[in-house]
C-alpha cells in the first residue's frame, strides 16, 4: 500500500492521505481482535458454565437469560462486517454523514450489547471515521462530544439494568480468580493500545490538516508579493515608455520639422536677396525649397505614424469604423447607419488613420453641433476615388465656418489630395472623396 | 493482480472520486467485490446485515425443529413435598396420555431421572443452552428468578383470550402464586397451606380441650404457658410451640412485611411490634433453651407449624409408623394475630411455558389441561401430598374421603377451606432467602438487645435496607 513513486520519494499531499488511512485500518483490525477474543471467551464461560452445573449461580448472578453461546460470535462478526462495509461508504454532504454517523452508533452499540458491554471501545471507530471529512473543526467538535456521550452512557451501569444486559463480568465469573485477572489485564491493556492508536490518529489528522493550511498562508504570501512588485514594474514602465515618447517627439521635431524649416528660412532669405538680382535664380531657390518643405512633410508624416489612434494600431480600419459606430451609437443613443461597399484592404496607413478620423470628426460633430438623432455613414468606392458620405437629420448649419475640426479634416486629406465637400442647408453632409493608390487591380476585375 | 488493480482503479474513479479505502493486499478478495460496489448497495448490505444479526438473535432451538409435533415439558421426580412418593410422574404420564387421545398428531415427551435438588439446575442449563422445554414445572423457590430473567411467557393475553378457561376455579393464593409483577407468569398445579400441628396427647395429659379453628393469640399463649415445665429430668420436660417465627407471627397479625419486594422493608408497620412481642414472649417461657423440631417429634412440644403434605404423608398408612408415632396428633389453622386472621402460607407448585416456545397453543392447551382438567387434579389427592388448586375438586366429598378420611380427629374440610382461603403467597423475590435471614438475625437481636423494641427496630430497619440495596 505504500508504494513510493518512481523516484523512490512519496509526494506531500500522498503522505498526508495515506498515513490516517493506514491508522484507520489499524483501528479497524484491533477492534475485530477484540471483539473476537472476547466473545471467545464469553462462548468458553457460557458453555462451561453448563457444562460444570452452575447454570444456576450463573443465572441468579445474571437475572436474565443470555444469548445462547453459538449465537455470540456469529452476531458479532456480522455486525461488525457490517460496520467495516458502512465505514467504506463516502458521504457527499452533512445528512448522509449524520445517517452514517447514526448507522455506525447502532452498530457499535448492538457489538456492545451482545458483548455484555464488555467492549465500547468501537466507538472510536466512529468518531475517526467522521473527523476524516474535511469538515470544520467544530462540526467535528459537535461529532466528537456526541459520540463521546453515547459511549459514555454506554458504559453507565444503569443503563445496562434498564436495558437487561448482562455484564461481562458475570462471564468471567467462570474462570478462576487468577485466570479472570489475567482476563481483565489483557483486555483492558487491548482497549489502551486502541486508545493510543486512536489518538495518534487524531493527531495525524490534525497534523495533515494543519500543514495543509499553512502551505494555503505562505503560498497567498508569495502571491501578495509578487502582485505590488508587479505593480510598481507597470508603473515603472509607463513612466519609462512616456519619457521615450517625449524625447522621440522632440528628437523628431528637431530632425524632421526643424530641420526643413531652418532650411526653408535660409532659402527663404536667399530668394529675397535673389529676388532682385536674378528673378530666374530666385524661382529656382524656391523650387529648392519647395523641395525641402516637401521632404520636411515626408519626415513629419512619417514621425506622426508613431502616434495613430490605438483602435487602428490592433484592428483592422473595417473593425474600428464599426467600433467606432457601436460605441457612440451605444454611448449616445444616436441611430447610426453604416454601410460599406469598399474593400478596404491595402490601404496605409495614413489613408486608414484620415478615414478613421473623417468618421470619428463627422459623427461627433453631427451629435455635438447638430443635435442629430440618425446619422447615414455610407461608403463606396467610385472609379478611383474612396466616396464617404456623412449625413445626419441635425439642425445643420446655415453658414458654416471652418472649425478646427473640419480644418483639421481639410489638411489631412490634401496630403492625400482629397476632397472634401459639406453642406448645412439639409441636415449636415460631409462628402469626401480620397484618391485611391491600392487595389487597383480589384476594381478592374 | 493486473486485473484487480484494474478493476480497482475504475472503481475509485466512478464511485467516489478516488476518496475510498485504497484496496490493499491484506482484504481477502471477496472483500474487494464489497468495496467496489455501488455506494447504495453498500448501504443496502448493512442493513440486511444487522437485521440478519437480528434474525439471529431470535432464533429458538424450535426454529431448527424439522417437524413441529414434539411438546417437551420439564419434569422432576418424586414427590414436591420432601416426602417420599412412590408415584413419580404418574399423574404427567396421564395427563399426557390424556393430551395425546385429545391431539393425537401431538407427541408430549419429558426427561425422566432430574431429581427434585437437581431439577434448579437442570432447568437453567437448559434455559441457557437455549433448549428450554416448551413447559416447565416451576418450583416456589425459582419462580421469580425465573419470570424476572424473561425465561417465562407472559400468559396474560393467553388466559384473557381462552373463553374456555376460567382463573375463578382456582383458589386465588394458588393463582396469585403465579404472577409475578402483576403479570401472570404461571398456572398452579399444586398446593399445600401451613397448619399448626397438635401434640393432643400432651393437651389431653393437662386437661386442656383443643382449640377451636378460629382460635387467637391469647388461647395459643394461654396453651403455651399452661403446659411448659422445664424440670431436671428428661421426661419432665415440657414445651409449648417449635418453629413458630416471625414469618408465621407477621402472617397471622397482617403484616405484608416484603410487600416491596427486594427493594426495602420497613420494620414500622404497624403489627410488628405485637409480632415480635408474642415471639419474645413464647421465647422466655423456655428459659433460654432451644426446642427444636427433634422435641416435638419425640412428643415433648404442643404446637409445630408444618404443611398441609406432612399432614398428608404421615396420617396415610404406609409413612404413619416412621414419624410421630409415640403420640396422637392432629392439625389446626394458624391463630390469628390481634390485627389479623387465621392466616398462613400456601406453598405452591406452578407450571409455566418457555418465553422462546415455538408451539405456544400446543403448551397452553397442556398446561391447561394439568392445571385444571378435574380428572387430572383429582389425581393429585390420590398419588401427591398437596392440594388441588381447583376449588371444586379440593372440596368435593370424594375429597374429603380422601384427605380426612376415617380419622376421628377436629381437623375437618372447612378448617382446610378456611387454612386455604385465609393464604398468602410465600414471599419470592431474587435473593430472598439471604434477606430472610438477614431478618431472622434481626429479630433475634432485637428480641436479645436490652433496649426497648422499637429503637431496636429503627436500627435494624435501616441495616436490612442497606443490604437489600446491595442486592440491586
Amino acid at each position: 500500500m505504500w508504494i513510493a513513486g518512481s523516484d523512490g520519494r512519496l509526494p506531500d499531499n500522498q503522505i498526508l492521505v495515506r498515513m490516517p488511512e493506514f491508522f484507520m485500518r489499524i483501528l479497524l483490525m484491533l477492534n475485530f481482535l477484540i471483539i473476537i477474543t472476547m466473545s471467545a471467551f464469553m462462548v468458553r464461560s457460557l458453555l462451561g458454565t453448563v457444562h460444570s452445573g452452575e447454570a444456576a449461580a450463573f443465572l441468579e448472578a445474571a437475572g436474565h437469560v443470555p444469548i445462547e453461546a453459538g449465537k455470540i460470535p456469529v452476531m458479532v462478526v456480522i455486525l461488525y462486517s457490517s460496520l467495516v462495509i458502512l465505514t467504506t461508504v463516502i458521504c457527499n454532504n452533512h445528512w448522509e454523514l449524520f445517517a452514517k454517523a447514526c448507522g455506525e452508533c447502532i452498530l457499535v452499540a448492538a457489538i456492545s450489547v451482545t458483548l455484555g458491554m464488555g467492549y465500547t471501545g468501537a466507538m472510536f471507530l466512529v468518531i475517526a471515521d467522521v473527523i476524516r471529512y474535511k469538515i470544520d473543526w467544530k462540526e467535528r467538535a459537535l461529532y466528537i462530544v456526541s459520540v463521546s456521550m453515547l459511549y459514555i452512557i454506554m458504559n453507565t451501569e444503569m443503563v445496562w439494568k434498564s436495558l437487561n444486559i448482562i455484564p461481562v463480568d458475570v462471564y468471567w465469573t467462570y474462570y478462576s480468580i487468577d485466570f479472570r485477572g489475567l482476563l481483565t489485564a489483557g483486555f483492558s491493556t487491548l482497549k489502551l493500545i486502541n486508545i493510543f492508536v486512536f489518538i495518534f490518529y487524531v493527531v495525524i489528522i490534525a497534523l495533515a490538516q494543519m500543514s495543509e493550511a499553512d502551505r494555503i498562508y505562505s503560498l497567498n504570501l508569495k502571491l501578495q508579493a509578487a502582485n505590488s512588485q508587479l505593480e510598481k514594474y507597470a508603473k515603472e514602465s509607463a513612466h519609462n515608455a512616456e519619457i521615450q515618447e517625449r524625447n522621440r517627439l522632440a528628437r523628431e521635431i528637431h530632425d524632421t520639422i526643424g530641420h526643413s524649416l531652418t532650411g526653408i528660412v535660409t532659402g527663404i532669405e536667399a530668394s529675397i536677396m535673389l529676388m532682385d538680382i536674378d528673378a530666374g535664380a530666385a524661382k529656382k531657390q524656391m523650387q529648392a525649397i519647395e523641395e525641402v518643405a516637401r521632404a520636411g512633410i515626408t519626415d513629419v508624416r512619417q514621425s506622426v505614424r508613431a502616434l495613430r489612434p490605438d483602435v487602428l494600431e490592433n484592428n483592422k480600419l473595417e473593425d474600428a469604423l464599426k467600433k467606432i459606430v457601436n460605441d457612440m451609437r451605444a454611448s449616445t443613443g444616436v441611430d447610426i447607419k453604416y454601410e460599406n461597399l469598399a474593400h478596404l484592404e491595402g490601404m496605409s496607413e495614413d489613408e486608414e488613420d484620415t478615414v478613421y478620423r473623417i468618421f470619428q470628426e463627422s459623427i461627433t460633430n453631427s451629435i455635438r453641433h447638430g443635435k442629430a438623432t440618425r446619422i447615414e455613414c455610407f461608403m463606396r468606392r467610385e472609379e478611383n476615388y474612396l466616396h464617404i458620405t456623412i449625413s445626419d437629420n441635425g439642425i445643420g448649419c446655415k453658414d458654416v465656418t471652418q472649425g478646427f475640426g473640419l480644418h483639421h479634416m481639410q489638411e489631412r486629406l490634401n496630403l492625400l489630395q482629397g476632397e472634401l465637400n459639406y453642406s448645412g442647408e439639409n441636415g449636415f453632409v460631409v462628402d469626401v472623396k480620397i484618391p485611391v493608390r491600392w487595389g487597383k487591380e480589384k476594381w478592374n476585375d | 493482480m493486473n486485473k484487480d488493480r484494474k478493476k480497482g482503479l475504475k472503481g475509485r474513479i466512478r464511485f467516489d472520486g478516488g476518496k475510498s479505502l485504497p484496496v490493499t493486499s491484506w482484504f481477502p478478495k471477496v472483500f474487494h467485490e464489497i468495496f467496489f460496489m455501488e455506494r447504495e448497495a453498500r448501504v443496502i448490505l448493512c442493513v440486511v446485515l444487522f437485521f440478519l444479526s437480528l434474525f439471529i438473535l431470535t432464533l429458538g432451538e424450535g426454529s431448527f425443529r424439522r417437524t413441529r409435533n414434539n411438546l417437551t415439558v420439564g419434569v422432576f421426580s418424586g414427590s414436591y413435598w420432601d416426602v417420599q412418593n412412590g408415584n413419580t410422574y404418574k399423574i404427567v404420564d396421564d395427563a399426557i396420555k390424556a393430551y395425546e387421545k385429545k391431539y393425537p398428531n401431538i407427541k408430549v415427551t419429558y426427561e425422566s431421572g432430574v431429581i427434585k435438588s437437581d431439577y434448579t439446575e437442570w432447568l437453567n442449563e437448559r434455559i441457557m443452552s437455549g433448549s428450554m422445554p416448551d413447559v416447565v414445572f416451576i418450583l416456589g423457590q425459582d419462580f421469580s428468578s425465573l419470570a424476572e430473567m424473561g425465561a417465562l411467557k407472559n400468559l396474560n393475553g393467553l388466559v384473557n383470550k381462552d373463553r374456555s378457561f376460567d382463573k375463578d376455579a382456582y383458589f386465588s393464593t394458588a393463582w396469585k402464586a403465579g404472577e409475578y409483577e402483576g403479570k401472570q407468569y404461571a398456572l398452579p398445579y399444586e398446593c399445600a397451606p401451613q397448619l399448626m400441628f397438635v401434640n393432643k396427647t400432651i393437651l389431653d395429659k393437662e386437661g386442656i380441650r383443643m382449640p377451636e379453628a378460629g382460635w387467637n393469640w391469647s388461647d395459643f399463649y394461654r396453651i403455651c404457658r399452661n403446659v411448659t415445665t422445664t424440670g431436671e429430668s428428661a421426661d419432665e420436660k415440657q414445651y409449648g410451640v417449635t418453629g413458630y417465627d416471625w414469618n408465621c407471627a407477621f402472617n397471622a397479625n397482617g403484616v405484608d412485611f416484603f410487600e416491596h419486594g427486594n427493594e426495602y422493608v420497613d420494620f414500622s408497620v404497624p403489627g410488628v411490634t405485637e409480632s415480635l412481642e408474642l415471639i419474645e414472649k413464647l421465647n422466655e417461657l423456655n428459659h433460654g433453651y432451644k426446642v427444636s423440631e427433634a422435641d416435638f417429634s419425640e412428643g415433648n412440644v404442643v404446637f409445630q407449624p408444618m404443611p398441609f403434605s406432612q399432614y398428608r404423608a404421615y396420617k396415610s398408612q404406609e409413612l404413619h409408623i416412621k414419624k410421630y408415632s409415640g403420640f396422637e396428633w392432629d392439625c389446626l389453622t394458624m391463630p390469628a394475630g390481634p390485627n389479623g386472621d387465621n392466616v398462613s402460607e400456601l406453598d405452591t407448585l406452578c407450571i409455566g411455558m418457555s418465553a422462546g416456545t415455538n408451539m405456544q397453543a400446543e403448551a397452553w392447551s397442556f398446561m391447561k389441561l394439568i392445571s385444571s382438567d378435574p380428572d387430572i387434579q383429582k389425581e393429585i389427592l390420590e398419588y401427591s401430598d398437596g392440594l388441588s388448586v381447583v376449588r371444586d375438586v379440593t372440596l368435593s366429598d370424594e375429597a374429603s374421603h380422601m384427605i380426612v378420611g376415617s380419622s376421628k380427629g377436629t381437623f375437618n374440610m372447612m378448617m382446610l377451606e378456611k387454612a386455604t382461603d385465609n393464604s398468602v403467597v410465600a414471599p419470592r423475590f431474587r435473593g430472598c432467602s439471604e434477606v430472610k435471614e438477614q431478618v431472622d438475625l434481626a429479630v433475634r437481636s432485637i428480641l436479645e438487645g436490652e433496649a426497648n423494641i422499637e429503637t431496636e427496630q429503627i436500627i435494624w430497619n435501616r441495616e436490612i435496607n442497606n443490604y437489600l440495596q446491595t442486592l440491586n
